[in-house]
């Protein structure tokens, strides 16, 4: 039993923790303008879409009087359609993602994904979204509350090492958003990709890795660990492996992005080194791409 | 010191180590170098990657070679390697080390003694005793320890001579006694007599080992005079090169300096080991010279020093009869001009022509009658060593002259008329000269038989009579008188100077008792003959670096021994003198040759450059540093280490780049700076001032009141000052600051005549001051307060016009604000400006009389405006003012009176222009 002033005093820092991301992902978020995420049709929804004369089977109280007073016919106010997307997010919380190769210029990879996660939770709320995480932890829900939720969900590490991706309960025909650097065993993201498939849940993968991931710029005897210290990898001469490197990170790319090809998903790339804006523009579009 | 390959170790032994390199050669190469440690999440990709081959990835040879060079280079500096390592001669037992030390060698003598310490050094390691003998003045050897004698080192010097057989025979002496030693000689180069039987004496005693530098000596030879050229010989000792030498004439300048007075070339052919040249001088110039040196060269050798042989004495005639035209042979003067002509220069001419020339000699011929001027005049160039040489002759024997009391310029007494023997009416022979007498000038000449006198002026028999008798005739009568006066002398022949009289001008021994009299010098250089009977005493020897010492007590020399024996200990080269009459004896003489030693081909003979030792071990530990540096940079760059401490390191020199030049360059510049950015701020702004009293507080609420006033003039006005500046009177420039506002206080100093004078100028060139008493006082500024007494002391020195309560009209009541209250903290009426003009009269009509002219130089007052004005850094008053609002109205009025005083010095009397009537009419409601 966990003494309750070491439980608060947990709770501190990660309460400490929450507001620094929030404003970040916040102030990150400001920097897309909102589109009108309307339907360009008539139904549901709160906004003017056009009045329409009056046709049988309106019911009265459907009449605008404001409107049908100004001569004889008589017309109908219609809204915009709009209806609330669910959209599922997954932020790898594994040992991987923790991992910054300049920590005083660079972020960690978890870092940048949280961020970019959670100001993509942030604009899909405001454009009135429904976000939440897969799994079983956190429905789908709008409003300020969920994006503070999710907050505290994104600042919870994972002692997994290279976590999996979370594909239980997916809400048919939803969307999904996936950050990870997909370093893992890629059967789990098969899997993961086939039964949202399944189940027509479509969506973006986006890859963040730091950008000595990309160069292996290594040399020399060297003992490679993760971050958790499970994988270890000695090699003599790092600068010969470099090569081979980087022709089986393209690999895991080509094998992700046919992947994504065959389920209907979309692929993007993001290194820690480059702004978070321009992904999060990118996740923007291409979630909001999805949904057209 | 084991030496292997011309390097020699101290510790041979550790350079073993270098058969453990290979060794560690093999241990390194199996070695592969420390592996890394790096986080990296891709190593999942890596997982079943191998390495391509596992034996290039061992340490790579160039880096094992750098290893393997720092290890050997320690292990042989550890070994002590030392370059150009000192070869112990070997052998035991006495070493003597001889040395020529003459004037040959002096120009190496450095050498020479740096070869004699090595010696020493190399004597004392192997612990032989040493006894040093200096060849040309050989005292008995005493073996002892090297370091004695090495502190004896110093007393050796090289001799103006070189060893002769006196000084052989002593070293023969010296060695008889001696058991079997080693020798070492070192040789000045230079051969000279006796120098075989030194060989064999040294070789008797055991192996002989001879040092030499095998360089050319160059000597200088006495320089002779010939035909008006004065030339210059100079011998080598080897020939074999070209070789130009300058010889320069060395003497004293007429202000008695020493100083080059002329110089020569001579140039040795390729195969001449003699050079010559000539050099024509004037014989003013020709006389002032002292010796001859070769420059550049420090030897005994290379200077020749010259005497009388090169001065050309000036010799004055003046006779008293000259009437005998066309008789030349009968002319008292025409022998003396014979004798003279070769070796002097003859002057003619009255005597007040001839003094001031200051001839050597005068000689009076038959001239009896002198003028009280003239005798005054020869008796003071005699007393200042004048030779007076005095002819008898008929003239003379007339004459009352020196008759009854001895003349001045006269040495004896004479008898009356002379006489004459041997004449066609007289009886008798003409008498013959008598030999000369010891202590004769002219002791030693031989008399000749033909010489004989036949009238002669006769002395009065004296007491000092016998005393001034230089030469006298057969029958003892003088011939010959002199007198020394003061320090010259007169010399009075009792002869006529032609052959009237007597046969002498017609000898040789004529001319040959000039010369001892020193009346001519003699053109060949004297041969021992000549010099019998002399004793020469020397004034200035040489030391065997050529330089020229005082003699001392030096005992005299005979003067044949002083031309014809060798120079040596007895006979030191040097500037001998004999009376009036100088003599050189030079190293050198006229027909000594130098030749190079010729050593017999047994005897072994080596240079004298001595090779400095050089030790490598700090220069072969340092390279192995460098070596492990390298190494060290090598060995992170090989495993990817050196980026992240390549950031690091290069900001860790750039932080402490920028500390070190940054701090200093600062500190440089700010000193220099200070006074001029006052200067700067001063005139770039308008800027109040007041004056420093050096009551701190005083001066700090001074300083915030017109910082306040600053304030409120810069929200207020289009006056925008800059913060304003403490003045000290005694320093700085006033010139830039409008207004000065002087506080008073009883214990500030007076300022010093100085500082006033600058404050007069300030006020006359349109400076204010405005002073404030501070106390609140009537402003009568007169005796009521400490305060007012103090103003009125500080005042006293300046140029203040007549003054006047401000009157209702004064244009500072309108410059800016309408006022006619100045209150500062205290609310007193009067304030004091200038008083108007007395002819300014207000016009029917207009509200203020024209006042155009000038700005009131002070403004005077008790009200404290300061402490009015004041305010902190924030802009809040400092001090409280009155009550309540009626004391924020009075500080407001105060602020009004700031800007209306600094308007009024800003604009001076622009108010004051009738032009603004109508506006000011229209703001006084009228």
């Amino acid at each position: 039993m966990i003494p309750s002033s070491a439980l608060r005093l947990r709770s501190e820092e990660e309460a400490s923790r929450l507001p620094p991301l929030l404003a970040r992902a916040e102030h990150l978020a400001g920097t897309v303008l909102l589109g009108d995420h309307g339907r360009r049709r008539a139904g549901l929804g709160d906004d003017f879409w056009q009045y329409r004369p009056a046709q049988h089977g309106d019911s009265r109280r459907m009449i605008d009087h404001r409107r049908s007073a100004r001569g004889d016919a008589q017309f109908v106010r219609e809204r915009e359609w709009q209806i609330a997307q669910s959209v599922m997010m997954w932020v790898d919380q594994g040992a991987s993602m923790r991992f910054s190769s300049a920590p005083d210029t660079i972020p960690t990879k978890a870092d940048r994904a949280r961020v970019l996660g959670l100001a993509t939770a942030i604009l899909l709320v405001r454009g009135g979204e429904r976000v939440g995480l897969t799994g079983t932890a956190l429905p789908p829900q709008r409003g300020n509350a969920q994006i503070l939720r999710l907050a505290d969900a994104f600042s919870q590490d994972s002692a997994v090492e290279y976590a999996p991706p979370e594909h239980r309960a997916m809400i048919p025909h939803a969307r999904a958003f996936f950050v990870s650097d997909f370093l893992g065993d890629m059967t789990d993201v098969r899997l993961a990709l086939t039964k949202a498939a399944d189940r027509g849940v479509r969506g973006v993968l986006l890859q963040v890795l730091d950008p000595i991931e990309e160069d292996f710029p290594f040399s020399g005897r060297t003992i490679f660990e993760s971050v958790g210290g499970s994988v270890v990898h000695e090699t003599l001469k790092a600068g010969d492996l470099r090569g081979r490197y980087i022709e089986r990170l393209a690999r895991r790319r080509d094998e992700l992005t046919q992947l994504c090809a065959a389920t209907g998903w979309q692929m993007g790339h993001h290194h820690t080194s480059q702004s978070a804006q321009s992904a999060l523009l990118w996740i923007y579009r291409a979630l909001d791409g999805g949904t057209q | 010191m084991t030496i292997i390959g011309g390097i020699g170790f101290t510790a041979p032994w550790l350079l073993v180590g270098l058969a453990a390199l290979p060794v560690l050669w093999l241990i390194l190469r199996a070695v592969p170098p420390a592996p890394i440690r790096r986080r990296f999440p891709g190593v999942v990709l890596l997982l079943g990657l191998s390495d391509d081959e596992t034996v290039s990835d061992r340490t790579p040879w160039w880096l094992l070679l750098l290893r393997i060079l720092a290890v050997a280079a320690i292990i042989l500096g550890l070994a002590g390697p030392v370059f150009n390592p000192k070869r112990g001669e070997g052998g035991t037992g006495p070493l003597l080390i001889a040395l020529d030390a003459s004037w040959a060698g002096a120009g190496s003598w450095k050498a020479k003694m740096e070869l004699l310490e090595e010696h020493l050094t190399d004597a004392g390691r192997a612990g032989r005793p040493v006894a040093v003998m200096s060849l040309t003045d050989p005292e008995v050897p005493v073996f002892q320890s090297a370091e004695v004698m090495r502190s004896r080192l110093p007393g050796l010097a090289p001799r103006p001579w070189q060893a002769g057989h006196a000084e052989i025979d002593r070293v023969e002496a010296a060695l008889s006694n001696l058991a079997a030693t080693e020798t070492r000689w070192l040789s000045d180069g230079l051969d000279h007599p006796g120098r075989n039987r030194l060989i064999s004496l040294f070789e008797s005693l055991g192996p002989l080992q001879v040092y030499e530098t095998g360089a050319s000596v160059t000597a200088l030879a006495p320089a002779e005079f010939k035909d008006g050229l004065i030339g210059v010989n100079a011998a080598r000792s080897r020939a074999g090169v070209i070789q130009d030498t300058t010889v320069l004439a060395i003497g004293r300048d007429p202000a008695g300096v020493e100083r080059v007075l002329s110089s020569v070339t001579l140039s040795f052919d390729t195969d001449a080991t003699t050079a010559s040249a000539e050099l024509s001088l004037p014989s003013e110039l020709r006389g002032r010279i002292t010796r001859f040196e070769i420059q550049g060269t420090r030897s005994a050798g290379s200077v020749t020093l010259s005497d009388d042989s090169l001065k050309r004495r000036e010799v004055a005639l003046i006779a008293g009869r000259e009437d005998r035209e066309g008789l030349e042979l009968l002319s008292p003067l025409h022998y003396l001009e014979q004798a003279l002509e070769p070796t002097a220069d003859l002057l003619r001419g009255g005597l007040f022509d001839i003094l001031p020339a200051n001839p050597d000699v005068i000689v009076l011929a038959d001239v009896a009658i002198l003028s009280q001027a003239e005798t005054e005049a020869l008796l003071d160039w005699v007393d200042a060593g004048g030779m007076l040489l005095r002819f008898a002759g008929p003239r003379l024997a007339a004459s009352d002259i020196s008759r009854d009391t001895e003349d001045p310029l006269m040495p004896v007494r004479l008898r009356a008329g002379g006489r004459s023997v041997g004449g066609a009416m007289s009886w008798g022979e003409p008498k013959a000269l008598a030999p000369f007498a010891e202590g004769s000038p002219f002791f030693g000449l031989a008399v000749p038989q033909d010489v004989t006198v036949s009238a002669q002026v006769m002395a009065q028999p004296d007491p000092t009579l016998a005393d001034r008798v230089a030469a006298a005739l057969s029958d003892g009568t003088p011939l010959v008188t002199r007198k020394a006066i003061g320090r010259g002398q007169v010399v009075l022949f009792h002869v006529t100077a032609n052959a009237e009289w007597s046969t002498l001008p017609l000898s040789g021994l004529f001319v040959e008792m000039l010369e001892r009299l020193a009346v001519s010098s003699s053109a060949a250089r004297p041969d021992a003959g000549d010099l019998e009977g002399t004793v020469w005493q020397p004034v200035q020897v040489l030391d065997g670096f050529g330089a020229l010492v005082d003699a001392g007590n030096l005992p005299g020399v005979d003067g044949p021994a002083l031309v014809s024996d060798p120079v040596g200990a007895t006979l030191q080269p040097g500037v001998y003198m004999d009376g009036d009459r100088l003599l050189a004896r030079n190293v050198i003489g006229p027909d000594t040759t130098i030749a190079p030693a010729d050593w017999p081909s047994r005897i072994a003979v080596e240079g004298l450059e001595t090779r400095s030792e050089l030790p490598l071990a700090g220069l072969l530990l340092g390279l192995s540093l460098l070596l492990l540096l390298a190494d060290v940079v090598a060995s992170l760059a090989l495993s990817g280490r050196l980026r992240a401490a390549q950031a690091r390191g290069v900001a860790t020199i750039a932080l402490v780049g920028c500390l070190g030049f940054a701090i200093p360059a600062e500190a440089q510049t700010a000193p220099i700076a200070g006074e001029e950015n006052v200067a700067v701020s001063a005139t770039s702004e308008v800027v109040l001032a007041h004056v420093l009293t050096g009551d701190t507080q005083l001066d700090s609420t001074a300083r915030a009141g017109l910082r306040g006033l600053s304030d409120v003039l810069f929200f207020r006005t289009s006056v925008e000052p800059n913060a304003p500046i403490g003045v000290d009177l005694e320093r700085d420039e006033l010139a830039f600051f409008p207004l000065l506002y002087w506080p008073i206080t009883p214990s500030q100093p007076t300022p010093s005549a100085d500082a006033y004078a600058r404050l007069n100028t300030y006020l006359r060139s349109g400076g204010m001051i405005l002073f404030d008493t501070r106390d609140a006082n009537i402003s009568g500024f007169g005796t009521a307060s400490p305060n007012g007494r103090k103003l009125q002391e500080l005042a006293a020195a300046l140029d203040i016009p007549p003054l006047e309560p401000i009157p209702a009209d004064h244009v500072v009541t309108r410059t800016f604000y309408l006022l006619q209250d100045f209150p500062g903290r205290h609310s007193g009426r009067e304030v004091w400006v200038e008083a108007a003009p007395p002819d300014a009269e207000q016009i029917e009509g207009m509200p203020f009389r024209n006042l155009n002219d000038g700005v009131t130089p002070v403004v005077i007052g008790g009200n404290d405006w300061a402490a009015a004005w004041a305010t902190d850094a924030q802009g809040r008053p400092s001090f409280p003012v009155g009550r309540g609002y009626a004391g924020e109205r009075q500080r407001e009025i105060a602020y009004r009176f700031g800007v209306n005083l600094i308007m009024y010095v800003l604009t001076g009397n622009y108010k004051s222009d009738q032009v603004h009537v109508p506006a000011l009419l229209d703001r006084l409601g009228q």
